[in-house]
């Protein structure tokens, strides 16, 4: 491994093989297969039946710097996840090597760990019967940190994340955005190099996920090298230094959010806000000449409002075509703006759709 | 880094190991405590399932003696028999309740991944969970023996420490059993039903309410091919001078190679299962 490189993944890959259905299962279930899955799916058995095999990470590559914040951007069920879940050893890589701080993940997977400090998603990953002090102080001893050592450390964490007037009180009594503080308090709890944080904002209010990404950039001011997993454009593009945007499994894309957004600094975002879904006049606008990308999201601001976001070489010359095809569909155009790429524009330049789906 | 991973040597990876089950059994009773209801009815409900056992041995006996069951048992005493059984047996439902179903305890709180992801054993994050289920046992055991003297007049005439000793390799061996469970657990995930039956089979056929030698052929194969048998026979025939079906030092030499044996197999199996788990990917699912 290079010493400048904290992680280094190499052609990694993981496949997960389907269960056929039970005869149970397939008289008692409504459900009928359904297309449109966001991860790839390879080894189709008889045309027209479910694929054998869900490819979650299809051959990524990246290497991530010693101090560097990396983002992994993709929408839900890109293969985020599930990276995470190989760098920490909970899952084994079908294909591909992966090592962290020169370890490799599945040849010395307790050094890995031990380099590590993860937090996964999902609030109920602290035990709720016990205070939050009594959860570091468990998971202290799981990261052998020593007993002299873990008082303080302890003290410190719990200083620091404004946790110590609640210590004492069981963690079912947090709120989301205190647990969440306190997962980041327990992976810290080692000090380790490497922290990998999975959609760490998910579900926090935007106050709490401000003060997180505060942490997360003094935590890189102390030297953690960081790969953080977000479906947050403006989290990716404010916090990391470098974005793999991936989908389907694949990144698609890997540079700095300045270079990514310097690729596509030639267009123009169109965003029109319209009263009410605008159906069947999508794909129209996705055919209009310099069109790059459409999309539309349900807007949320309390109104039922949408907003159709169009990304073109020249909005000049859009935007005539772009009004008329919205009046023919009996559209009402409430709010119209013409603005500067954003990542989010990066990623349906790249894939042709929203993240948010 | 603040943790000492790397400083390899024997005596110290044995203390991490020690540190990370003690830290367990801690967290275990502090989470136990905090429910008082479920720890009193742990203590009552022993007491339920015992009362008939009571009355029915009351109800077959002349004088106080059940005649017929010590023709082959070698005591007359039903209810100290029973007793026993059920003192013995709660150590098998705790191996295979207690430890094995630990795991899917941890998926369904969504606390295994990160118990996981640190750099603790996993063998010993599964151990861990043993131990103070088994102390747990032995308190709630000993009260429930103790209301049981006291009620049910429960006549120990033996040597306890010689039993409390003879039981030290059957609980070992439990132990193996458990972490082999937690295996299969982790694979099979909703395995309550596969459990409760195993439990059943393995603490009935062990002889926890009757004398394995009333047992048609077939049966009587299982059970003797069961190590925990001959540790029921064992510790009897100490406490009440039953009649035993190999000599006692033979049964106690067959426990010990069997911990021997279970907690190799248990290990192995814990081993399979949990790296089936990661190749595919069922470690976050229940």
């Amino acid at each position: 491994m290079s010493v400048a490189n904290a992680i280094e993944v190499e052609d990694l890959r993981r496949t997960f093989t389907r269960r056929a259905p039970n005869t149970l299962t397939r008289m008692f279930s409504r459900q009928r297969p359904k297309g449109g899955s966001n991860a790839k799916e390879a080894g189709c058995g008889d045309s027209g039946k479910r694929p054998a095999a869900l490819v979650a990470v299809d051959g990524i590559t990246f290497d991530i710097r010693v101090g560097e914040i990396f983002g992994l951007l993709g929408p839900n069920g890109a293969g985020k996840t599930t990276t995470i879940k190989m760098l920490c050893t909970l899952l084994e890589p079908t294909l591909g090597t992966a090592r962290v701080a020169g370890f490799d993940i599945v040849r010395e997977p307790a050094r890995v760990r031990a380099s590590l400090g993860t937090v996964l998603s999902g609030e109920r990953s602290l035990y709720w019967k016990l205070t939050g002090r009594e959860n570091l102080e468990y998971f202290a001893a799981l990261y052998d940190v020593e007993p002299s050592t873990a008082r303080e450390r302890i003290r410190e964490l719990l200083d620091r994340f404004e946790l110590a007037d609640k210590a004492n009180e069981l963690v079912e009594r947090y709120s989301t955005g205190m647990r969440q503080r306190l997962s980041i308090a327990r992976a810290l709890l080692a000090n380790p190099p490497v922290l990998l944080l999975d959609e760490p904002t998910a579900g926090l209010d935007p106050q709490s996920a401000r003060n997180l990404r505060e942490v997360v950039r003094e935590l890189k001011g102390e030297g953690h090298t960081i790969l953080l997993t977000t479906h947050y454009m403006a989290e990716a593009d404010e916090l990391s230094d470098r974005i793999a945007i991936i989908d389907h499994g694949k990144v698609i894309a890997l540079d700095t959010p300045a270079v990514l957004k310097h690729h596509i600094q030639q267009m123009h975002s169109v965003e029109v806000e319209t009263d009410r879904a605008p159906n069947g006049i999508l794909d129209e606008l996705r055919s209009l000449p310099l069109v790059r990308g459409v999309e539309c999201v349900q807007s949320g601001n309390g109104y039922e409002t949408w907003t159709i976001r169009v990304l073109t070489e020249n909005s000049r010359q859009t935007l005539d075509a772009l009004l008329d095809l919205l009046r023919a569909g009996g559209e009402r155009v409430l709010n119209l703006r013409v603005a500067e790429p954003t990542l989010e524009d990066v990623f349906i330049a790249l894939t042709g759709k929203s993240l948010r789906y | 880094m603040v943790n000492r991973f790397g400083a390899d040597r024997f005596g110290g990876w044995l203390r991490r190991q020690f540190r990370v089950i003690g830290a367990i059994a801690r967290k275990d009773l502090l989470i136990f405590l905090r429910y008082p209801a479920n720890a009193l009815m742990s203590v009552v409900e022993p007491i339920m399932w015992l009362a008939p056992a009571y009355f029915m041995g009351q109800g077959f006996s002349v004088d106080g003696r059940a005649i017929g069951f010590e023709g082959f048992a070698g005591t007359s005493d039903y209810f100290s028999f029973v007793m026993i059984g059920m003192f013995m047996s709660s150590y098998i439902s705790t191996a295979f309740w207690g430890t094995g179903f630990s795991v899917q305890e941890d998926m369904t709180l969504g606390v295994l991944e990160p118990n996981w992801v640190t750099p603790a054993s996993r063998v010993s994050l599964v151990i861990g969970r043993s131990v103070i289920m088994f102390l747990l046992t032995t308190l709630n055991s000993i009260g429930v023996l103790v209301v049981g003297a006291a009620l049910f007049h429960v006549n120990l005439t033996g040597n306890v420490l010689a039993a409390v000793i003879t039981m030290l390799p059957m609980l070992i061996a439990l132990t193996g059993l458990g972490l082999g469970i937690a295996g299969m657990v982790l694979s099979v995930r909703r395995a309550g039903t596969a459990i409760d039956i195993s439990n059943w089979v393995v603490t009935q056929l062990s002889g926890t309410t009757f004398p394995v030698s009333v047992l048609p052929r077939p049966l009587l194969a299982v059970a003797l091919a069961l190590p925990t048998t001959y540790g029921f026979d064992a510790v009897r025939s100490i406490l009440l001078g039953t009649k035993t079906m190999l000599p006692v030092k033979v049964e106690i030499g067959i426990m010990l190679a069997s911990t021997v044996g279970m907690c190799a197999a248990g290990y192995a199996v814990f081993k399979v299962f949990e790296r089936r788990c990661r190749r595919q990917g069922l470690l976050g699912t229940h």
